[in-house]
């Protein structure tokens, strides 16, 4: 069975053609991250005007790149949310149009199922599951009993944890997208300073990092103010062992209370080398999976993954009345 | 631009959705209705009622004309994905029409100003002349104060806010219908650049 999948949540016009939920012939992934550089973050105005442009070429890319044709595909998958409306809105649309155009069934995916069925595209997955979703726009534990049920089990309070990483960069001057930045200099620097572990021991599985982005402002704030030196590759240190505590030791926590068999780590932030070192380090009992890089910023070939197994488990198509939602429930996808 | 052929009208840049299903250049059948944000959820279920009452499947449309706005932002951007897609799936021509020339066509007045609200006092605005079924235009698509916008204006005209299109008129007028040379490059014509854009411009000015 071939599945197109096509994304547009946020600032990445994707689309794939996977066999099988797995086997991936195209993955075509038009990155705005030059066009928003300038911004210091994603301007959804800017990110929408881009995916009309972008569109067609996208597709035309994955096509040729997987050598099929439109009249190949038995599925298209589309990310329905969550994410900038306005972004979404140009993927759904056209995926509707194109189900429309060949008469292939049509089914909505949520973002964060694309996330976790990104890991099953590299090893089958193996139930019960637990996931760790870590990007600029989520911080979640989602526990899976089979395919396509999810319970989120824990999320972050206030910040996810790649739009702390990006305040951070921001604030000690480096350039967007930060995570990657903020991972880079944290493996030339010391952790010279001693950041807070919020809620790590709290008895629930969530987050919450908007205490520690502030200590972590208010702290270079005030050694600005006294004259003294910044060590940038130091601040980035100390900031990355605090971050990757807290998820380390919550994610073992779950571990352990659910009797997984193993553990995916998706999402942009699963590209961070400090988690992956220190997640594999810790937990040692069972499998631990992280998506290969391009698998882990946002793309189509995972929406196209969800979709089939939504298709296979839920024997689920949606109508052409199809829309977008900036927020959408990962918990009632499965149902 | 050939009137012998099956076209698909789309405009989805006002709060009015507009679709219309025309054979040798006359209008078989119509869509429009005041859409409440929701042009998303309806265009392309309503793209396919229009096509199945006439017995036309979307792969028999062979040219499109797409309004491009200026508009809403958001809805012109789904007509235009949508029509995009067509005209590349099927290779089919596309025509890009002004949203304001479109909305001209509803008038039978010798002067028409089709005019869509763009908040704060301005709004999206043109003004055509009408001699029989040829509409001409005098001033260009623009996006200004309402009332500088009017008050240059001394004679009687119609202005076009919600009556329905009749696309029958672009073919008989110069210089409206414009084909695409270039699917991948069409783009919605929203007449302002973004606020980050100008509040960056600004920036780099100082």
């Amino acid at each position: 069975m071939l599945v197109m999948g096509v994304e547009s949540s946020c600032d990445e016009t994707a689309v794939s053609i996977l066999r099988d939920g797995k086997d991936v012939l195209a993955n075509t992934v038009l990155s705005q991250i030059d066009i928003h550089k300038a911004y210091g973050g994603v301007v959804p105005e800017i990110a929408s005007r881009e995916h009309v442009k972008g569109v067609t070429m996208v597709f035309d890319t994955a096509l040729k790149e997987g050598g099929v044709s439109f009249e190949d595909i038995d599925l298209i998958a589309v990310t329905e949310g969550p994410g900038l409306i306005g972004s979404l809105l140009i993927g759904i649309n056209a995926a509707k149009i194109v189900s429309l155009n060949y008469d292939i069934p049509l089914v909505g995916v949520h973002h964060i199922a694309g996330h976790i069925y990104a890991n099953n595209i590299e090893h089958d997955l193996e139930f019960p599951l637990l996931a760790l979703i870590v990007s600029g726009g989520h911080t979640e534990l989602v526990l899976m009993r089979e395919h396509y049920r999810f319970e989120k089990i824990g999320e972050t309070q206030d910040d996810a944890v790649g739009e702390a990483y990006d305040k951070i960069a921001r604030v000690l001057g480096l350039s967007y997208p930060g995570g990657p930045e903020v991972d880079k200099r944290s493996r030339e620097g010391e952790e010279l300073y001693e950041f807070p572990r919020p809620m790590i021991d709290t008895d629930d599985y969530d987050f919450s990092f908007s205490g520690l982005k502030s200590h972590v402002i208010n702290l270079h704030h005030n050694m600005l103010q006294r004259g003294e030196t910044i060590n940038v590759n130091a601040f980035c240190r100390s900031f990355q062992e605090a971050v990757t505590d807290v998820l380390v030791e919550k994610t073992k926590k779950a571990i352990d209370a659910y009797s997984v068999k193993g553990l995916i780590v998706a999402g942009g932030v699963a590209a961070n080398s400090g988690l992956r070192k220190k997640m594999k380090a810790n937990v040692t009992d069972i499998p631990v999976y992280f998506p290969s890089l391009r698998f882990c910023t946002d793309n189509a070939a995972m929406i196209a993954a969800a979709g089939y197994f939504k298709h296979q488990t839920l024997k689920h198509t949606d109508h052409y009345d199809l829309n977008g939602h900036s927020r959408l429930d990962l918990a009632k996808e499965g149902l | 631009m050939r009137k012998s052929s099956k076209t698909l009208v789309i405009d989805t840049a006002t709060d009015y959705l507009y679709l219309a299903y025309l054979e040798d250049g006359i209008v078989k059948d119509d869509v429009h209705e005041p859409g409440k944000n929701d042009h998303s959820v309806k265009v392309v279920p309503k793209i396919k009622v229009i096509l199945d009452k006439n017995k036309c499947a979307l792969t028999d449309i062979n040219q499109v004309i797409i309004g491009i706005g200026p508009g809403s932002y958001t809805g012109v951007r789904i007509g235009v994905s949508i029509a995009k897609m067509i005209g590349y799936m099927n290779d089919v021509d596309v025509y890009r029409v002004s949203t304001l020339a479109l909305m001209a066509t509803a008038s039978k007045a010798e002067y028409i100003v089709p005019f869509i609200d763009a908040r704060r006092g301005n709004a999206y605005m043109a003004l055509y002349k009408q001699s029989g079924d040829t509409l001409s235009v005098i001033k260009e698509d623009r996006i200004e104060n309402i009332d500088a916008f009017f008050s240059r204006i001394t004679f009687m005209y119609d202005k076009v806010m919600t009556q329905k299109p009749n696309p029958e008129k672009l073919f008989n007028s110069e210089g409206l219908l414009t084909k695409v040379d270039d699917i991948h490059a069409l783009a919605p014509n929203y007449m302002q650049i973004t606020e980050a854009e100008r509040n960056l411009r600004k920036k780099h000015a100082n």
